[in-house]
Order: structure tokens, then C-alpha cells, then sequence
């Protein structure tokens, strides 16, 4: 090397190598502890687990995701002890409860900087987001109605009017989103596309499983109805796959497998075909927090699904989850539920409800 | 509730734009489809209760001209909010800089009265309440407006840029090449890698040779396959070379280059063909194991959409001053991650875009490297630009471009520094012709 270089190089390693020690120092939000809480609710069992991240500076940020062995939490917590919580970029998104660690670092986040998860994202893209659930709440924008379950495999017309008969009992004005859960043939899934045209869906969601994407072909050049998938999609080249043969209308991450991150690179991925999303959530309401997040953060979103339980002991395990300031999360205004307004996710986690509810 | 109230027009787009004196009614143009009476708030107001208490209340515009007769002149733009928080973005567009500039002031509206933090919103409102999309004017133009945004957003966070997007990576810096223009032969090359190695750069970029016509000569082809050998002879096994064909090669001529340098193992062919045809440069691609990059001239998610899902390049190398700012450059980098693409950014005008670049390169999963177009040696410019921000911007230590710490962006510029190069003006690129006097690419 010659001199000058070496002048030069000794230089700049004085100016940078000051400034790196700064923020070295700074270790601040480093993970200092992380548990994990399965919970179940006690009528429908449906299962969640949430997530308690804790820095050295004490911040704690929650996130949720589908139940995982045990196991999966230790080996995430090996990995992430004493790494800066603010990393969420770092995070391995093929791991189990990638998107629990995604949702809580981004709490983190937020609250080191003071400002809610969509406004470090560069949001509010919108205001208020538009919601939907299974039972027919007037307070929803729209009600997701299940296709029955077809007597025998490929009955044409037999199965259009049952399906039909099931629309007609809905108000006129009333928005559903038809769903089959990717249980029907790809000839009942086409005929019924076509046969409901005329009812507006908003979309008919997952009439075949869409890693049958030649029947998904069929289905969507069959008909006009926006078609849906999403659900149980874990790689997002099935997205493209389907953005690029503009065979899916409504695309739908799941929010407990991709969390806030992973989605938000599937919605960016559907921009670039004007398409927008409406995310799966079958989860508890800290995921339900994280998806408003991330609606408002994102252009393209269209609704959110909220998986309201019937029975009135879930809603109220639900509500105990939260703290008191945040039980109307969940609770749409005219159809749309109301931004949280505090740092990071902007709500707070009731603990000792966890511990009731623990289900390994 | 009806489908219908789905949509609710607001003419203005933002809730400010009323309140602009300088703003006419909507024009009756007589077309069926004008949106009616912009709302005065609409639904805007809803937006009321989550404002950040950010207001931009000023913005500046800059041409910078290093030298008189500078092809780009540096656009600049600075905005100012009600809290003294000012930020700073860069739109530079080679040949075109009063355009740029004139297409920022156009923008006008859309900024002064705006919350800083909802980049994504005020990003969406320029682009798609433009009507006619972008093109490389209007999207240097929101490149601009856009980092200046989130140097203020990064500020008032109190954190800088890498963060909010959950990096950095890799706390030691954006790794990064210098170009190695000029430097032909074995010995200087040598005399490169030598210096090379003693500052840990891992890696150089540089052209072919001569202008190219549609089909070409068997000299013309021999030299320019030459040209890249001696790179690697010299260079070595472990040093990374990018070659930038520039897109002055045909997809004839070009198809037959990248599979002859096969042997090479370069890191990536850099614009084998000019950006418009994506057939084009597909036809390039699949026929040959070299590394395909491209992107430079692209503007949005929207321009790489076709280049990623025709599986057509292996590395993406969107302009964070022309591709829509760090907002345009992170979207395409996370479509890109998702779609199994890598990302070498481009940058090749001022420090502002270099310096907004490395922030997003350090959270991007799937980085391989940073151009930056100065030499190993540092040059005039870059005595300029330390002059301007008070550290070597843009020069890389142990090979990589070492992260700011500050908040934002990371630097602070002073508009009388700037004054010293007052803008001399657009002036055009430069003009290339074959031997016959048509028109070359370059």
C-alpha cells in the first residue's frame, strides 16, 4: 500500500470508527429476555401463542403467531438474546413464529422512536380500516359466508342454487365475501363463480387450494368474480405466480405467518399488479393489531378479517387479553375499526390473562 | 353499506390543498370523468387525530453545477417544517435539470401543509394523482421530495434512516465498488489491484471499449472480449468485476459477449441491452450463465415488475434519485427478496442519493453491492462533497461505505456551502455517433 493511502485510510478509519464505537455503546435495546404464552380459547379452542420480547433498556414488545413446540421458542431465543431488538430486518422469515418476532420488534421499535408501527413505516396510508367477519355484525362492512358443503362432487347446477339460496337470505345491500376454503371441485368452484356474478361478492375466496394453479386457470377465465387467495400460502413465488397470470384478485398473507414485515413485502409484490390485500387472520387481537399496522401502512389494502368469536366466554377472553384502554380494538365504527394511536403497536397486554389462558 | 361508498373522491388529494390561494377550482374541461368540487376536507379529516404534529412549511429548490458546463448539475431539494426540522433529498437527472427542478416546484402542493412522517401517502398522491404515471423527470422529481422526507422522518424519530427499516445488517458499513475506468492495461491494472488489497475494495466496475452498431465486426468483438479478460488476468481470482455494457450494445451483439466472457466469472453484465424491451434483454439472459443486472434508468415497482417476473435479471440496480426516492428503491428491493433477485443500487450523481441509498442497503436481505462512480483515488468531487458535509462522503473504508449514526439521513448541509456552484444551467448529455453519423448509444 502506498503512503498516501495508508494516510488517507488511517484518516477515515478515525472519523468512522469513532462514530461506529457511538453506536456500539449503543446496545441499549438489546433482547434481554423473551416468553412465550400459548393460549386457547375456552369454547371455539382456537389457539394462539403470544410473544413477550424485553430489552436492556426496558421496553417490552408483544407479538402473536400460530402455536409452535416449545422447542421452536428456545431455539429463537438462543438466537435473538443480546441482538439489538430494532432488527427486525434480520429476522429469518421461513422460521417458526418469524412473525410473532417481526410484530414485537416492530413494537420495540416504536416505542424507541416515540411513534406508532405504521407511522415508522411511513404511514397512515388511511385512517380507519375496513373490517369483515364470520357472523353477520351490522357493524361490519361485510360478513364472510361459507359455501356449504356440496352434497356429492360435481353437481353443477344443483350446487349453484344451494349456494344461491344461501345469498338470497342476505340483504341486498349487504357486502359478504363467499368462501370455500379450497374444498371444491375446480367444475363446482367455476360454475358457482359464474353463477353468483350477479350477487357482487366482494371476492369469492379460495374456491380450489391455489397450488392447483392450472384449476385456478380454469376458474378465473371462466368468470368475473375477484377471486382470493392466500391462506396457507408460506412462499411468496406462489404469489407471484398468480399475480403474473393475473389469476388472483384479492391476495391474503396470513398475518401470523408473514407478520407485519413479511406481508407488507407481499402487498408491495401485489402493487405492481393493482392488486391489494386483505390478510387472513384466525388468530387473537394482538395479531389484530398488528394487521391494522400494516393497513395502514400499505396502499393497497383492501379489509381486514377479524375472527370474532360466537361464544361470549372467547369474546371475553379476548377482551381480557388487552388492557381496558384498548378493548375497542376490535370493535368496528360503521364498518371500520379505529387506528391505535399509541408508540409501537399501541396496545397493552393484560399478563395475567395470558397465565388464565396458558394452553400448552 | 353499498359497495359505492367504497370510493370517496376527494378532487384535492390532500386536505391542505384547499387552503392554497394559488389554487384554481377544478377546471371544467368538459370531460365526463372529472372528479367533482374537490371536498374541503373530505375524508381527509380523519386523518386529524393520528398527525404527528409535523408540518412542512417550506420547500427549496437547488441546481448545483460543479463546473460550468456540467451535464448534471445536481438537483437538490429542501424542505422545512414547523419544528425546524429540515431534510434534504436529491433528484439529480443527467440532461435534464431544469426539468427536475421545475417538476419538484410542481409538486408544490402536494408538500407544503403535509405531515412529513406519511411518506407512503404523500409518495401515492404524487404519483398516482400525476394521472400520467412517471417517467424519469416526474420520478426524480418524487425521489427528491420523497429522501427529503425521510431525513426529516429519521430526525424526528430521533434515529437514523437504516433503523426504521430494522437494519443495519451489518454494522460494518454497505459493501461497494469503485469504477476502474481508463485503466486498460495489465500493468495499471495491477498496480489497482495492489491498491486494492491494501484498502480491502473487493471490487470494480468498468466499460467496454468503443461505440457498437447494430451487428458488429469480428475486431470489434475480439477487442471487446479482450478487454475483459485482461481485467480478470490482471485484476485476479478474488477480486469481483462488473462490466457496464451501457446498453450501447445491441441484443445481437450483446448475446454474443456475455457468453464468450462466460469463462470470467464476472459478478454481472450491466445493461446488455437499452432498458425499454424486456424481451429483449430475456433473450440475452437465457442464453447465457453470466449474471444479468439492470435498472438504472427504471422508475417505480411498476418499471421492474415485467424484468422480475420474467426471471430476466439476476440483479436489480434501481437509482434511488430516479426510481422514487428510498421509498421506490426499498419497494423494489423487497419485491425483489421475495422474487429470489439481488440488488446493486445505482448511484452516479450527487452525495444525497449515495449517502439515502446506503440506508436502505443495509436492512436489504438480499444486497450485494453499492456503485458509487468516483475512482480509487479520491477526486475533485470528492474533495467538494467533504467540503460540503464535513466527512468523506461516499468513500469506503475497508471496502464498505461506512453507515452514518446521526439521525435521518445523517449529515447537515448548509445552503451557503451550495453557493459556491450556482447552477450553470441544464446542459445535455453527451451526443455519440457511429462513423456513417447515425446516432450511437452510449
Amino acid at each position: 500500500m502506498n503512503t498516501e493511502a495508508a494516510i488517507r485510510r488511517s484518516r477515515l478509519r478515525d472519523v468512522f470508527l469513532a462514530q461506529a464505537a457511538v453506536s456500539n455503546s449503543e446496545t441499549a435495546h438489546a433482547i434481554s429476555e423473551m416468553r412465550w404464552y400459548p393460549v386457547r380459547e375456552p369454547v371455539s379452542e382456537n389457539r394462539y401463542a403470544v410473544l413477550r420480547v424485553k430489552t436492556r433498556s426496558g421496553l417490552t414488545g408483544w407479538g402473536e403467531c400460530a402455536q409452535a413446540p416449545e422447542q421452536d421458542a428456545k431455539a429463537l431465543e438462543k438466537e435473538w438474546l443480546g441482538k439489538p431488538a430494532t432488527l427486525y430486518a434480520a429476522i429469518d422469515r421461513s422460521a417458526p413464529l418469524a412473525a410473532a418476532l417481526d410484530m414485537a420488534l416492530l413494537d420495540i421499535l416504536g416505542k424507541a422512536c416515540g411513534a406508532p408501527v405504521y407511522r415508522v413505516l411511513g404511514g397512515p396510508t388511511r385512517h380507519k380500516v375496513r373490517a369483515f367477519t364470520r357472523s353477520n355484525v351490522a357493524a361490519f362492512s361485510a360478513v364472510e359466508i361459507q359455501a356449504p358443503k356440496p352434497a356429492a362432487r360435481n353437481q353443477g347446477k344443483a350446487y349453484e342454487n344451494q349456494v344461491q339460496a344461501l345469498l338470497k337470505q342476505l340483504p341486498a345491500d349487504r357486502d359478504f365475501v363467499l368462501s370455500a376454503h379450497g374444498s371444491l371441485t375446480p367444475g363446482d368452484a367455476a360454475s358457482v363463480a359464474q353463477s353468483v356474478e350477479t350477487y357482487h361478492p366482494l371476492w369469492f375466496d379460495e374456491p380450489c387450494a391455489a397450488s392447483n394453479v392450472e384449476a385456478v386457470r380454469k376458474i378465473s377465465g371462466e368468470t368475473v368474480t375477484p377471486l382470493g387467495f392466500g391462506r396457507g400460502i408460506a412462499d411468496p413465488g406462489a404469489f407471484l405466480a398468480l399475480l403474473r397470470d393475473g389469476l388472483v384478485d384479492v391476495v391474503r398473507p396470513d398475518i401470523a405467518q408473514w407478520g407485519i414485515t413479511g406481508a407488507r413485502s407481499i402487498a408491495i409484490m401485489a402493487e405492481a399488479y393493482y392488486v391489494a390485500i386483505a390478510p387472513n387472520h384466525d388468530g387473537g387481537p394482538i395479531a389484530t393489531a398488528a394487521a391494522l399496522h400494516l393497513a395502514a401502512s400499505v396502499p393497497n389494502f383492501f379489509i381486514q378479517h377479524v375472527p370474532l368469536p360466537d361464544a361470549p366466554e372467547d369474546r371475553a377472553m379476548r377482551a381480557a387479553l388487552l388492557s381496558a384502554a384498548s378493548t375497542r380494538l376490535e370493535t368496528p365504527q360503521d364498518g371500520f375499526l379505529q387506528l391505535p394511536l399509541g408508540p409501537g403497536l399501541g396496545i397493552e397486554v393484560n399478563e395475567s390473562a395470558l397465565e388464565k389462558y396458558h394452553a400448552a | 353499506m353499498r359497495r359505492r361508498s367504497f370510493l370517496t373522491i376527494s378532487g384535492a388529494g390532500l386536505a391542505f390543498a384547499h387552503n392554497n390561494p394559488r389554487r384554481a377550482a377544478f377546471p371544467d374541461c368538459g370531460c365526463a370523468m372529472a372528479p367533482p368540487q374537490p371536498q374541503a376536507r373530505g375524508s381527509l379529516a380523519g386523518f386529524d387525530r393520528l398527525q404527528s404534529g409535523l408540518k412542512v412549511t417550506g420547500m427549496k429548490v437547488f441546481g448545483v453545477s460543479l463546473t460550468r458546463n456540467s451535464d448534471r448539475p445536481y438537483v437538490f431539494c429542501k424542505l422545512e417544517t414547523n419544528q425546524g426540522l429540515v431534510g434534504w433529498g436529491e433528484g439529480t437527472l443527467e440532461g435534464k435539470a431544469g426539468a427536475t427542478m421545475a417538476c419538484i416546484e410542481d409538486f408544490r402542493d402536494f408538500i407544503i401543509g403535509a405531515d412529513p412522517m406519511q411518506v407512503e401517502h404523500i409518495w401515492q398522491s404524487m404519483y398516482v394523482h400525476s394521472f400520467y404515471r412517471a417517467g424519469p423527470v416526474m420520478g426524480s422529481a418524487i425521489s427528491a421530495i420523497d429522501q427529503a422526507l425521510w431525513d426529516i422522518r429519521g430526525k424526528a424519530m430521533g434515529v437514523p434512516v437504516y433503523k426504521l427499516f430494522g437494519g443495519p445488517l451489518d454494522p460494518r458499513g454497505v459493501r461497494g465498488y469503485y469504477h476502474a475506468d481508463g485503466v486498460r492495461t495489465p500493468e495499471a491494472l495491477a498496480k489497482l489491484r495492489e491498491t486494492a488489497i491494501g484498502l480491502g475494495v473487493s471490487c470494480f466496475k468498468t466499460g467496454i471499449p468503443a461505440y457498437y452498431e447494430w451487428i458488429e465486426t469480428r475486431n470489434k468483438i475480439s477487442a471487446a472480449v479482450k478487454s475483459m479478460q485482461v481485467l480478470r488476468e490482471s485484476l485476479g481470482p478474488d477480486i469481483d468485476i462488473a462490466v457496464d455494457f451501457h446498453a450501447k450494445t445491441s441484443p445481437s451483439v450483446a448475446s454474443i459477449l456475455v457468453k464468450e466472457v462466460e469463462p470470467l466469472n464476472l459478478l454481472f453484465i450491466e445493461e446488455p441491452c437499452p432498458p425499454e424491451n424486456v424481451q429483449a434483454m430475456a433473450k440475452i439472459a437465457r442464453r447465457s450463465t453470466t449474471p444479468i443486472a439492470t435498472g438504472e434508468r427504471l422508475v417505480a415497482l411498476y418499471g421492474c415488475r415485467e424484468l422480475i417476473e420474467m426471471g430476466v435479471v439476476d440483479i436489480l440496480q434501481p437509482d434511488i434519485n430516479h426510481v422514487g426516492g428510498i421509498t421506490g428503491l426499498s419497494k423494489v428491493s423487497q419485491m425483489a427478496a421475495v422474487s429470489g433477485i439481488s440488488m446493486a443500487p445505482h448511484a452516479c450523481e450527487g452525495p444525497i442519493g449515495g449517502l439515502a441509498t446506503l440506508h436502505v442497503n443495509s436492512a436489504m436481505p438480499n444486497f450485494v453491492v453499492q456503485e458509487i462512480c468516483g475512482q480509487i483515488q479520491p477526486g475533485p468531487t470528492d474533495k467538494i462533497w467533504e467540503e460540503w458535509l464535513g466527512f468523506p462522503a461516499m468513500r469506503m473504508v475497508d471496502g464498505r461505505f461506512p453507515l452514518a449514526q446521526k439521525p435521518g439521513l445523517g449529515f447537515e448541509l448548509s445552503e451557503a456551502s451550495l453557493a459556491k456552484y450556482p447552477f450553470g444551467g441544464t446542459r445535455p448529455m453527451a451526443r455519440v455517433f457511429h462513423e456513417d453519423g447515425s446516432v450511437a448509444e452510449w
